[in-house]
């Protein structure tokens, strides 16, 4: 989630992950990675099925402004980062801009 | 009379051991004979023939990843290599000082689901896959030397004869052990194919059961250092069949999405577009702080989960 000023600077941004976080060895505190690593699931995050997730952001605007674009966007990232084409994939994406009403009391 | 009985005491001692051996055979794997190297497993589980009569089914799932199991996209190899390096040379009693000393138990925690058929496999073939996964994550390896590899890794993988021979039958005593002459899918009655004359009607070919086998509840418990990737069959059963959910993998991923043997999951539009509710609102207002107006926007996120397991798995 990110949200741009008029000139295209960027003035909000919030992450929100959504997987099973594995357990380390089914024991402890601590996340595991690897398949070798993982036994369990430390915490639960992921998308569960038939069920709705709702997120509500609330993004101030930037200063004497009335107008902002948001851009929202779920990526699939089983591994490493946004930018690897491999292991990477936009699955959804929505931009609007949003206005102030201009006027009033 | 009482040499009589000492004789069935000794017959009944050595026949014993034996009834308990055969037994064991039959309800464990038909295939007796263990492959000593990559080639000779991809003989034993050579698939390539069905082809000639299953062209269609035959090229959908040579673009799966079911066709390149143990290389994956290069993760699977990368992580075979980080599975020896950061698990197996790490832990005190593995007994893998070096990447030459895994032996197959050790792979299993990879090949349970991304090369089943290892197990009628020696140590060799376990040794000989590490040595193709370092090669291929090796940076130093040159161009060449990295496809050899990943042709060699590619020679074995999750083919016809895996879910419908080897996994076609998962209860094997209620069942039957699955013969290797035999295809299942189904239909009974011949087959006309010199290697596989026979055809039978497995019962779990249309159901979940026959996915749940690899794609995971969790923790693989029955070997010796559990191992964990996918947990979707147990999202699947605890969750999506617990609330109701009656549709099988199959369903959507080979009917639904018309992708057929072609098996995707999340680098498919037709499941990415089916698998998820996705909209987002805006309200911007201003709230006021007293005399003061703070200008904001609300934006909402809804999504509704539609797959019949959690998004991700792992």
């Amino acid at each position: 989630m990110t949200s741009k000023d008029s000139k295209g600077k960027e003035v909000f941004r919030e992450i929100k992950t959504y997987m099973p976080i594995p357990h380390q060895l089914g024991r402890g505190d601590k996340m595991g990675r690897g398949p070798y690593d993982k036994s369990g699931i430390l915490r639960e995050t992921s998308l569960a099925p038939g069920k709705q997730t709702r997120e509500t952001f609330m993004i101030p605007f930037p200063s004497g402004e009335t107008d902002m674009t948001v851009t929202v966007e779920l990526w699939y990232l089983p591994f490493g980062t946004k930018s690897d084409p491999d292991n990477a994939f936009l699955w959804r994406k929505e931009t609007k801009k949003v206005s102030l009403e201009k006027g009033g009391v | 009379m009482k040499r009589i009985s000492k004789f069935i005491a000794v017959f009944a001692l050595i026949a014993l051991p034996l009834l308990l051996t055969a037994g064991s055979r039959d309800a464990g794997a038909a295939e007796t004979k263990k492959a000593k190297t990559i080639d000779e497993l991809a003989a034993m589980y050579d698939s390539s023939s069905c082809k000639q009569c299953h062209e269609e089914i035959y090229n959908d799932w040579n673009k799966s990843l079911h066709a390149r199991s143990i290389f994956g996209t290069g993760r699977t190899a990368a992580t075979i290599k980080t599975t020896v390096e950061v698990g197996l040379k790490g832990w005190k009693y593995s007994g893998v000082k070096k990447a030459e000393d895994v032996e197959l138990r050790h792979l299993m925690i990879c090949a349970k689901c991304h090369l089943p058929q290892l197990a009628d496999a020696t140590d060799a073939v376990a040794k000989e896959i590490v040595k193709a996964a370092y090669t291929y994550a090796d940076p130093k390896t040159s161009d060449s030397e990295r496809e050899k590899a990943i042709a060699k890794l590619e020679k074995v993988n999750i083919n016809c004869l895996i879910c419908h021979q080897r996994n076609a039958i998962t209860h094997k005593w209620v069942d039957g052990t699955p013969d290797r002459k035999t295809v299942y899918g189904s239909k009974n009655g011949d087959h006309p194919a010199p290697g596989h004359p026979k055809m039978k009607t497995s019962p779990i070919m249309s159901e979940s059961i026959l996915c749940g086998q690899c794609h995971g509840q969790g923790p693989n418990f029955e070997l010796e250092n559990p191992s964990q990737c996918a947990t979707l069959y147990g999202s699947y059963l605890f969750s999506y069949r617990h609330d109701g959910g009656q549709e099988s993998c199959q369903e959507c991923h080979m009917k639904k999405s018309k992708l057929g043997h072609n098996m995707q999951s999340y680098r498919s539009k037709a499941l990415t577009d089916a698998a998820l509710d996705f909209h987002v609102d805006m309200l911007p207002h201003q709230w006021r702080d007293g005399s003061k107006m703070v200008p904001e926007t609300r934006v909402q996120v809804e999504m509704v989960n539609r797959a019949g397991h959690a998004i991700p798995d792992g």
